[in-house]
Formats: structure tokens, C-alpha cells, sequence
């Protein structure tokens, strides 16, 4: 390999040496002997009730919705699990799953999942490191996928080194607990990462091997953990342990994990849970949460068995007529209860109210990750808004069947492939156009093919994302920036004023109308301080999950297929979704229809609680439309449907927007 | 001439001050607090004055939200001071404004710099003012700024001299040898030095430090797994249960014929798969020289039609960077992940985030001396990542955090992504004599260099003083760029092999494609000047990437970015 620089040759090493990756090293290794895990004390004392609480205020086991909620989940609108399922959204899910990224239509779906828990490795690296690979294989299994398409990879991260023979025992016995649950249980590691830096003067890291466990499959597998219904039978399907209680003995395990795949065959299992850190109990609490349905334990069942860990073990919510599957010897089937409409824990004698459970839980790490309403938002309501007219907007120019549609990608959009999938489902001819900015002169050449292809769209549509990376301070002023170009914005009037044509504009894409001045005012304005805007939402994150909104008016040609009064379950992700106006622009938006869609509760009643409305915009306001109806800005990605999409949370998924502006131009 | 702006969020706007007097509150105990203020400063130059009036209102803020002024703001009695990033930092900011500015213009790019004044108003002393300080500037990427008026934003570009060549190199002793490792701030131990003597012994010439910078970075626990390719000796295990996995280790040795291989980390890790696939219970694999991440060969539905596709998964710590710089560290590791299967021509569409960290709810006093506060360390990395995530436009499936006391010693950032292509737009082709090295993606910074060595470094007091080039900042816009790209089938099927320049820079992302090289680094696009040819070496991006393709495809592969497919995305070019 040879380098110059400035003329002169800085490097030229022989490809031998380079590969030689420096002087052989030689280590003595001391593997100790391993030692015992225990389950924490405050798990194995005092009434099932406080041993409860102890596991789920536990920081591994208490809500982590206040962090996870600010990562985008949705977007390639190919999440079949959401990562909280349930109405309320609250059940952690097992694996992660999502479609396949083709163009098009398919029901391939690939599942992840991780397994580890540092204090039993810190004890025992060994059985550690085999259970991280168990546990990550029973949640593919529990998500719905099979153990015998699995594979893994490995994350090791330990302690620093040094040359002292006990500290590497520590990798030497974890990577030996890995290699044997692979051989035993049939999966293999084909990468991995390790870091052997754990280190900060006199403290390490405990011995860390994460377990990362893939597996492709059919989408319809999918399977979640909570609860479906009430009065259903709840059964566990545990695996013969060995001496040390904590390892499953491998032909159970893999017995087990047949029997779970084929009850998710048959569609038996209507929700399915593998304990892992908690045990049983943390498995059997969170199942109860995202439908608000308890659970009553038979007597058989001892406050101790939800208490001990038992990894590779399964709890499911069986279907009404599924019948309970033989096992042999080796895998240990029964009924352990019934699930029940009181939001109760029945189990050992005590009955839990589940309601003050969940607020444990709930409030666990809150501090560090907030996520609830607190104060005068919290449960608050607001007006539901009603417009109905028979005099809506339409399109009186020739027919065009199948209308033409310009999106425009600035740096930082990131909801194109979606968006024109949306259109061209709905039957439209989609445009891509990106927006090139790495010289002046290409800027000026954009600018201009995005003149030409506004005048030849019927609809022009700017999609969410963000363009400049919402910065500086604010979002999509990279886009205002070119549409106030005045070529640009005279093509736009164009369309709208003479050629009866349509805008849509999606988040980011919201963002950039309203700054525009396209909603509500429809055409392209200077800003005032009285003209409507998008800011930060008030719990000052991202905000990234499923809400509810309702129909408010039925103005606007791209609600046509749609009543006032529809509720639909839509994907947010925003950091800046917060709609504010003076009052009296709010009322005249009232008055004229322009409020399209509120967020609503599960009642449909708009409100500001954060569970209701995630970013506090006044009158729960989603999105609005221009005064005719024709451009219309929202913050939920309604593009981000399809088949098998969130199939964890019930709702109406489906708001037939882009076929509305479609059919719009048949007419 | 350098024009200013002071941008401040008016009254129930101002989210981030409310927020961070929340912090300064209930986290610092400051109980004397009585309001924040924070103040954007912006600075331009290369703008005329009108184009300045039009961007105020547009670019700068927004009337609707923001008060504007051009002097200082009227603070009273608040206390006041700025924060600005290290010259040399990827600042979204101030680059994002720029831009702006020049759709506006359609001209050239103004400098912009920006800056943060935060007024504090309340009863503090001097030493809660300090506390304040420390709590929002991490001083591996931001500083203190000045409040006076800027004459010039242009810095000064140091012309690098001639690259060094290290006299004396092959005679040095063990003494000195180890004070040439440690005042370099090497990766490498004594018995590397010593090899890299007697090669350049042999060469009969001295190396320069370019090739002793470059042979760390290759050689690192980072890039090469050092630790895990160590030799053990000797393994005494006093566990029944391991000493009995070891025997069946040796076993399956035995069976697959690797008795005379070296018994390491690295063989025990990957000796499953290897028997696995041996016998038959492992399929799938999709195996080449090339190693970009996890690969295996599915069948996937298309509009109704099993077709031929590549899954991949990888996964990926970030832990060294996160430690000292939780939002670029943790912003780098999802970038860092998604790099190694975009470099296969894949496209990322899932990924996991899985983290460790101690007990953030304790007091921020308590915190190690020389270390982040556990809640900063979680909050900020779950920013960075996310921001990060987000941008690009990749769906997060899960996120889970696992706390553990000993994670108090580095925080644990890792993630883990999937990936999927179409097989037939991987081609996998030995590179040939002649064949060109095409860079893509983000230029080349300082801000890059000494990723894969720090990494691999054990963690002192000193770390967060010292290493703060180690530091690199994401730019998920540019990254996603080359995702577009290569989603496409008519520039990926040009593409004979890809590597990442996430470990290592032109050394490694170049010089791992073909085993036979010649770089000019002279052709390498730079963020700005200055860089001398070490650094254009050996700087790291998550954005960057190498791909040789055969001499006469270079034209075409160079034109696909700016070919727009007239055809629906849904008809697969």
C-alpha cells in the first residue's frame, strides 16, 4: 500500500506486514470457579404484593416509555410490532419486526431480539452468556418466529484486560457458555463485536455478552404479549431445568420452543411471553398493561414460582377453542389461570389492584424519562370540533385519471419512499424530485425542475423528515427558503389558483405549509407574528408512537373519503408538532372548517393530556386546511400504512387520504 | 464584514430554557434560580446586507416565536455567558443555516457561526456559576465564547509542513521505545514496536510517523480484534461445568480439523458456526471475501413473487466515544452500525437500541471525579442516537436500557440494525490491477482522527481533558444520501467491493479493498484546509465510503447520483 502526499510517498507498508496484525500474543487464562445467581432480596420477601412492587420498580424492569417514545418507530411504514402494544400502548414487545423494504407489497418479515442480564453474568459468566443466548431466542420464538431459522450475533463487552489470568477467564468461560448454548440449541453466531476497554481505573464493567438473535419469517406469524381479552386461558409451557435451576435443559428447551411455534401456527396463542430479567411475574405484569386486563392465578401456583427466573419458559394467552398441546417428560404444560376485566392480580392468596401496580411502574425512572401529563394538562378536554357543509371544494377542470405528483426531497426529508408508495397505491404517477444543493449552480438547476414539474403535477406533495436537520433552531426552513424562490412560489399559485390543484404536506412537511403561509392562509405569505405556527412539543423531545384523530370537517377534498366524526389510528414522530394561533385565529379557523383533525382519547373526546395529544397543540389540533380545503397540512403520517402494520394496537389504521386526493381529479 | 443576530424564544416558547432550569434545579440543587435565558448568536459573513435583512426573519428565526434584536439583549442583573463549538466541529446549526441561505441566494455559501448565551438570573455565587458551566459545556466539543463583536470569522489555516520522518526509530530501546508509544498516544504495546523495528530494519529505512499511525489504527483492538486473536497458552479452569465446555471445545476441533489452530477468543467465538455448518444445521450464510456485516441468503414475497434476497444484521459499541461525549458518541454508534451493511449495498430499515448504564436517578454530586453524571451520560445519548436515527429515517424497534453499578466504569452504547437487498444488486468481484477507488459521501475533517485507537485504550481521569478529537460528529443527512444511492440497482451493480471509512479512514476503508494500492491523498475532498497528510490518513467517518469499480464503469457509476429515474420507485430500476 503505497501513499503520497504533496509529491512525497509518506507510506509504503507490504500488504504482508500490515496483515500480520502486529506481534503474535500470548496470554495464561485462569477461568474461577463460577458462582450462584440469586434474585435480588427485596424479590423473595415479604407479601406478594411487595415483592411485586420491588420487581417493577426495579430500573430494569420499570417503564422506559419516556425514553424509548423519542426514537422514530414507524417510518418505512414496516413495523409490524409497535414497541409498546396494547389500546394504552404500554406492553413492551418481545422481538422487534418489521415488513421487508421492497417496493411493493410482501408479507416477509425479519424479527430481532437480545438476551443478557449482568447479574447473572457477573456470578457466573458462563451460564450467563448460554442464557443471554437462550433468552434471546425464546422472544424470536415468543414474537412468533422459529428457533431453527434463527441466527446470532454477539456483543461482548468486558473489563480491561491487562495480562492477569483472572480477569481473562472472565471472556474465556462467557464466549465457552455462548459457544455451547449455540451447538446446543442449533443457532449460530455468524458476527460480533467485542470491547475490552470496560475500564476506569479500579472499576470494570460486569462481563457483558449481549445476544442478538435474528429470524426471517411470514408477517402474519407475529405475535405479541399482551393480553387480548378477558376469560381467556393462561397457560405455561416451562422446560425441564438442570441441576442449577436456571439452565433449561436443551432437548426441553427445544421442545418448548416447537410447542410455542406451533400453537402461533394455528393461531392458538393470542399473546405470548417469555420471562427474562423479572421472572414470571415481570412477564405476567406487563401482559396485563396494554388492555388493561388482569389476571387470576390458580391456587397451584406459589408466590415463589413468579419470583425464581425461568428463562426459556413461556406464558400465553391461549384462543378459546385452541387445545392445550401434548409434551413429553421433559416440558411441563398447564393451565395456570384465567385472564379477567378487573384490573386485578389475583395470585397466592392476595388479589393486587393492578391500577396502583402500573403507577409503580410507571413512575419508576419517570424522573430521568418523563412521559406523562402532570399539572393542569393532566385528563384535560377541549372542544370537539364539528364542521359539516354540502358545499365542498371541487375540481371543475378536464378529468385526469391518474393524477400526477411532484415530492420534493430537501436534505434531511426522509419520508419519500413512503409517501410516493401512498400515492401510487392510491393510483397516482409519482414524481421524486430531489433537491440538489452542492453548488449554486446546481441549486438554480433544482429550483428550476421544480418549476417544470409543479407545472406539470396536480398535486404537490412535501413530505415529512427533516430538512437541515431542523436547524437552525426550527424546522423546515430549508424548504421555505426554496419555495419562497419566486419562481418557485408563482408555480405554486399557478396551480392552486388557476389549475384547481392540491397540496399536501406531512410533518416536516406541515411544518414547511404553515411557514409558508399555504395553510391556513393558502398561498405563500410573508410571517407575522399573528400567523399560526408549529413549535417544539412541550415535553421538549421527539415524540415518536400511535395516536388517535378524529375527523373534525369535511372542507377539504383530501377528507372526502372520510366522515366527520372518523377516528383513525395514526403514527406521529415529531419534535416540533406543538399548533398554536391566537385566539382569534382559532376561531376562525372554527368557523371556517380549516381545523381538519384532532387528537382524540380513546372516547374520541379531544384533549391536552400527553397519553391524548403528544405535543400540546392547542384545541388538539393535528392538522388544517387552507380555506378552501385544497392544501391541508397534518403531523400524523398517514402514509405510513399498509398490510400487517402495528398489529399489537387495535384502531383503524387505514385514513384513505391519498386515494381521496386521487379520486378528487376523476370527477 | 460580520453580521450578528441575537434569536431568543419568546415567553411560552422558550422549551429548552424551561427545561434546563428544570435541570439546573432539581438536579444541581441550585434552589437560588430564579429564570434562564437562552439566547442563539449568529454570525455571518460573505452576505450582503439585504440578503442579511431577508434571512432574519426566515432563516434566523420566525416571528411567530422568536424576538430578534442585532445588540446584546438587555439581561439586567442575569448573569451571562456563551458557549460555542470547537473550532472544527460539526455544527448542524450554523451548517444547516448556511445552506439556507444559499437556496435564498442561489449564490455562494456564507460562513456562519453560531453561539449560545445563556443569562442566569437568581442568587449564584461564583462557584454555582462554575458548576452551571460544567454542567452544559462538555469540554471535548464546546467552550466558552466571547461576547465582544467579531471582526472576521475566518480562521487561520496553518500550511502543514513535510510529513515526519521518526529519526532514530529503529534504535530506540525499550525505555525510549515506551516513551515514543505513550507520548504519541499509540495503541500499540512494546512487542508492536519492536515488530515495526525489525520491519523497517529490513527495509533499511527509518518509518514516518504516518506509517506508525496507520499500523496503529490496523493493528487496534478496534479494527482488528487483537484481544481476541491473542493466543491462551495455557487455560486452567477450576469450574466443572466450563472445564467440561472446554474439553468439548477441543473436541470440535478436533472434528472440523483445526487441531493446529492457535486456541484464542476469536476460534471459541466462531468454531459454532463453523461446526454448525458443518453439519448442515446452519444455512443460508452468504460468504465472500468481502465482509461488510451478517449475511444470509432469503426468499422474500415481492408483489406475490419469491425473489432472491441478501438479510443482513450487524451490531456495534460506541462505548469509549459515548462515555466522553454522550451525543456524538451514541449519534456515531447508530451511524457507525448502519455503515457496515450499507457498505454490502443493503438497505438499513430496523434497528434496536440496547444500552448500559448505572443508576441514572442518584444525585449529580455523587458523581466520579473526571466523569459525566450517570443522568447526563442517559439522556444525552438517547438523544444522540435518536437524533441520529431519526434523521436518517430509520424505524427504532426496540430500546432498552439495562442498569447495572459496574457500568458506572464506561457507559455500555450498542446497537444493533437490519438490512436487506435485492441479491442481484451485489455483485462481488475481486478488485483488478487498474480499477479506481471512488470516495462518496462526507468530506474529510479533523474531526475523525484516533477513533479505532482510543477505543481500544484503557480510561483514565485525564480522558475527558485530552481526547476530545476522538470525537466524531454524525451528519445523518449525508448518510442517508448514500442509503438513496444505494438502494439503487444500477449503482450498486457497478460496485465490485465497498468498505466504510467508520475504523481507520483512507488507511483502512482504501486499503482493505484490494491488497495492492496506490493513494494520492492529495485527491481526497477535505471539509476545509489544513490537514496535513496523516490526517488526511487516518480520519474516520460513518459517511463516508470506498468502492472500487473496473476503470471503464467509472464514468457511469459518477453520473447515477444526478440520473433521476423518470420510473416509479416502485418498478425496481
Amino acid at each position: 500500500m503505497v501513499m503520497t502526499w504533496n509529491g512525497d510517498e509518506i507510506v509504503n507498508l507490504s500488504r504482508e506486514f500490515l496483515a500480520s496484525n502486529g506481534a503474535s500474543k500470548h496470554q495464561v487464562v485462569h477461568v474461577e470457579a463460577q458462582q450462584a445467581y440469586e434474585t435480588p432480596a427485596a424479590w423473595r420477601e415479604g407479601s406478594l404484593a411487595d415483592r411485586l412492587r420491588a420487581v417493577v420498580t426495579d430500573l430494569n424492569v420499570a417503564s422506559n416509555k419516556g425514553l424509548s417514545e423519542r426514537f422514530d418507530s414507524t417510518i418505512g411504514a414496516g413495523t409490524v410490532l409497535m414497541p409498546f402494544g396494547g389500546r394504552r400502548q404500554l406492553t413492551p414487545n418481545e422481538a422487534m419486526v418489521a415488513k421487508f423494504p421492497v417496493f411493493g407489497e410482501t408479507t416477509t418479515a425479519s424479527a430481532m431480539a437480545w438476551g443478557f442480564n449482568p447479574y447473572i453474568m457477573s456470578a457466573n459468566q458462563f451460564t450467563g452468556a448460554y442464557l443471554s443466548v437462550v433468552e434471546s431466542l425464546a422472544k424470536l420464538v415468543a414474537a412468533g418466529f422459529e428457533h431453527e431459522k434463527a441466527y446470532l450475533s454477539f456483543q461482548e463487552y468486558f473489563e480491561k484486560l491487562r495480562d492477569e489470568p483472572e480477569r481473562w477467564g472472565k471472556p474465556t468461560a462467557a464466549v465457552l457458555g455462548a459457544l455451547m448454548a449455540q451447538i446446543d440449541l442449533g443457532a449460530g453466531a455468524i458476527g460480533g463485536k467485542d470491547s475490552m476497554s470496560g475500564t476506569f481505573e479500579h472499576l470494570d464493567v460486569p462481563p457483558t455478552l449481549i445476544s442478538f438473535a435474528v429470524a426471517v419469517g411470514n408477517m402474519k406469524r407475529a405475535t405479541s404479549p399482551e393480553f387480548k381479552g378477558a376469560d381467556h386461558r393462561v397457560v405455561r409451557i416451562a422446560p425441564r431445568y438442570l441441576a442449577d435451576g436456571i439452565t433449561p435443559d436443551k432437548d426441553a428447551l427445544l421442545e418448548a420452543f416447537s410447542i410455542v411455534e406451533e400453537l402461533v401456527d394455528f393461531h392458538d396463542a393470542l399473546a405470548v411471553s417469555t420471562p427474562g430479567y423479572g421472572a414470571t411475574a415481570e412477564a405476567l405484569f406487563k401482559m396485563t398493561l396494554g388492555n388493561r386486563i388482569g389476571v387470576s392465578l390458580n391456587d397451584s401456583i406459589a408466590a415463589d414460582d413468579l419470583f425464581t427466573p425461568a428463562y426459556g419458559s413461556f406464558i400465553i394467552e391461549l384462543a378459546d377453542d385452541a387445545k392445550l398441546p401434548a409434551a413429553s417428560n421433559l416440558v411441563e404444560i398447564g393451565e395456570i389461570g384465567t385472564t379477567t376485566a378487573a384490573y386485578e392480580l389475583r395470585a397466592a392468596g392476595e388479589t393486587l389492584d393492578l391500577d396502583a401496580i402500573q403507577e409503580a411502574w410507571e413512575s419508576g425512572i419517570e424522573s430521568v424519562f418523563p412521559y406523562r401529563s402532570k399539572g393542569a394538562d393532566k385528563g384535560a378536554t377541549v372542544e370537539t370540533v364539528t364542521f359539516e357543509t354540502p358545499k365542498k371544494t371541487v375540481y371543475v377542470g378536464a378529468p385526469v385519471a391518474k393524477p400526477h405528483v411532484v415530492i420534493p426531497v430537501f436534505p434531511g426529508n426522509n419520508c419519500e419512499y413512503d409517501s410516493a408508495a401512498a400515492f401510487e397505491r392510491a393510483g397516482a404517477d409519482v414524481s421524486t424530485l430531489i433537491v440538489n444543493n452542492l453548488t449554486p449552480a446546481a441549486v438554480a438547476e433544482s429550483t428550476q425542475a421544480l418549476v417544470e414539474e409543479i407545472n406539470k403535477s396536480q398535486i404537490v406533495m412535501i413530505p415529512g423528515g427533516f430538512s437541515g436537520g431542523d436547524e437552525p433552531d426550527g424546522s423546515a426552513k430549508f424548504i421555505t427558503a426554496f419555495f419562497r424562490a419566486p419562481a418557485v412560489t408563482e408555480a405554486v399559485r399557478d396551480l392552486l389558483k388557476n389549475r384547481d390543484g392540491l397540496m399536501l404536506g406531512i410533518c416536516n412537511g406541515f411544518q414547511a405549509l404553515i411557514k409558508l403561509g399555504l395553510v391556513p392562509y393558502g398561498d405563500i405569505v410573508p410571517m407575522t407574528e399573528e400567523c399560526p405556527t408549529l413549535t417544539f412539543n412541550t415535553i421538549g423531545r421527539h415524540q415518536s408512537r400511535l395516536v388517535r384523530t378524529r375527523v373534525a370537517s369535511n372542507l377539504s377534498p383530501w377528507l372526502a373519503k372520510t366522515s366527520v366524526g372518523d377516528i383513525h389510528t395514526v403514527a406521529i414522530s415529531h419534535g416540533e408538532g406543538r399548533f398554536v394561533a391566537s385566539e382569534p385565529v382559532l376561531d376562525l379557523l372554527k368557523t371556517n372548517g380549516q381545523i381538519a383533525t384532532q387528537y382524540v382519547d380513546e372516547s374520541g373526546v379531544p384533549g391536552m393530556d400527553l397519553d391524548v395529544n403528544p405535543n400540546g397543540s392547542l384545541l388538539a389540533i393535528e392538522g388544517i386546511t387552507s380555506p378552501d380545503g385544497r392544501v391541508f397540512g397534518k403531523m400524523g403520517h398517514s402514509e405510513r400504512s399498509g398490510n400487517g402494520l402495528y398489529v399489537n394496537v387495535p384502531g383503524n389504521k387505514y385514513q384513505p387520504l391519498f386515494e381521496a386526493g386521487v379520486e378528487y381529479f376523476a370527477a | 464584514m460580520v453580521f450578528r443576530v441575537y434569536v431568543e424564544k419568546k415567553p411560552g416558547f422558550d422549551v429548552e430554557a424551561q427545561q434546563l432550569a428544570g435541570e439546573l434545579r432539581t438536579i444541581l440543587g441550585m434552589t437560588g434560580l430564579k429564570s434562564v435565558r437562552i439566547v442563539n448568536r449568529y454570525d455571518v459573513e460573505g452576505i450582503s446586507e439585504e440578503l442579511f435583512a431577508q434571512a432574519t426573519p426566515t432563516v434566523f428565526s420566525e416571528p411567530q416565536v422568536d424576538n430578534v434584536s442585532n445588540d446584546l439583549p438587555d439581561f439586567g442583573d442575569a448573569k451571562v455567558f456563551a458557549t460555542e463549538f470547537l473550532p472544527g466541529q460539526f455544527d448542524q446549526r450554523a451548517d444547516s443555516a448556511s445552506e439556507c441561505i444559499q437556496l435564498i441566494s442561489q449564490g455562494e455559501r456564507p460562513t456562519v457561526r453560531s453561539a449560545k448565551l445563556y443569562a442566569l438570573d437568581g442568587e449564584l455565587t461564583d462557584s454555582d456559576m462554575d458548576a452551571i458551566k460544567r454542567y452544559v459545556i462538555n469540554p471535548v466539543e464546546a467552550r466558552e465564547a466571547s461576547l465582544a463583536v467579531k471582526e472576521t470569522l475566518k480562521t487561520a489555516v496553518p500550511t502543514p509542513g513535510k510529513v515526519e520522518v521518526i529519526a532514530g526509530f529503529n534504535e530506540m530501546d525499550a525505555a525510549a521505545g515506551q516513551k515514543f508509544i505513550d507520548e504519541r498516544g499509540l495503541a500499540m504495546d512494546l512487542a508492536d514496536l519492536e515488530f515495526c523495528q525489525k520491519y523497517f530494519a529490513a527495509e533499511k529505512r527509518e518509518p514516518t510517523i504516518t506509517e506508525i499511525k496507520v499500523i496503529d489504527t490496523y493493528w487496534s483492538d478496534h479494527c482488528r480484534h487483537t484481544t481476541f486473536g491473542t493466543e491462551l497458552d495455557d487455560v486452567k479452569i477450576d469450574d466443572a461445568t466450563v472445564k467440561a465446555a472446554f474439553k468439548r471445545y477441543l473436541e470440535l476441533r478436533h472434528e472440523l480439523g483445526r487441531d493446529g489452530k492457535p486456541v484464542c477468543l476469536m476460534d471459541m467465538g466462531t468454531i459454532g458456526a463453523k461446526w454448525l455448518k458443518k453439519n448442515g444445521i446452519l444455512t443460508g450464510l452468504d460468504e465472500s471475501e468481502e465482509i461488510n456485516a451478517c449475511t444470509v441468503k432469503v426468499k422474500v414475497d415481492v408483489n406475490g413473487e419469491d425473489q432472491d434476497w441478501l438479510f443482513l444484521f450487524k451490531n456495534e459499541t460506541h462505548n469509549h466515544p459515548t462515555e466522553i461525549e454522550p451525543f456524538g458518541g451514541a449519534a456515531t454508534c447508530i451511524g457507525g452500525c448502519i455503515r457496515d451493511p450499507l457498505s454490502g449495498r443493503s438497505y438499513v430499515y430496523q434497528a434496536m437500541r440496547v444500552t448500559g448504564a448505572a443508576d441514572p436517578t442518584v444525585p449529580v454530586a455523587d458523581t466520579l471525579e473526571g466523569k459525566l453524571p450517570q443522568r447526563k451520560l442517559v439522556t444525552t445519548a438517547a438523544a444522540g442516537y435518536s437524533s441520529y436515527g431519526n434523521q436518517i429515517g430509520l424505524a427504532t424497534g426496540q430500546v432498552d436500557e439495562i442498569y447495572h453499578p459496574g457500568y458506572v466504569a464506561k457507559r455500555m452504547e450498542v446497537g444493533a440494525v437490519v438490512a436487506a437487498t435485492p441479491a442481484d444488486h451485489v455483485r462481488r468481484e475481486t478488485p483488478a490491477p487498474g480499477d479506481k477507488i471512488i470516495l462518496l459521501g462526507g468530506r474529510t475533517g479533523r474531526d475523525g482522527i484516533g477513533g479505532a485507537t482510543g477505543a481500544s485504550k484503557a480510561h483514565n481521569v485525564e480522558s475527558l481533558e485530552l481526547d476530545g478529537a476522538e470525537v466524531q460528529k454524525g451528519n445523518a443527512p449525508v448518510e442517508r444520501k448514500l442509503q438513496r444511492l444505494f438502494r439503487r440497482g444500477d449503482a450498486c451493480r457497478l460496485i465490485k467491493r465497498c468498505n466504510d471509512f467508520g475504523a481507520g479512514g483512507v488507511s483502512v476503508a482504501v486499503g482493505e479493498l484490494a491488497d495492492g494500492l496506490y493513494v494520492d491523498l492529495n485527491t481526497v475532498p477535505k471539509k476545509y484546509e489544513g490537514l496535513d497528510g496523516t490526517e488526511l490518513a487516518i480520519s474516520e467517518s460513518q459517511e463516508r465510503m470506498a468502492v472500487d469499480v473496473a476503470a471503464e464503469d467509472v464514468d457511469e457509476f459518477l453520473a447515477t447520483p444526478a440520473r433521476r429515474t423518470s420510473r416509479p420507485p416502485s418498478s425496481r430500476p
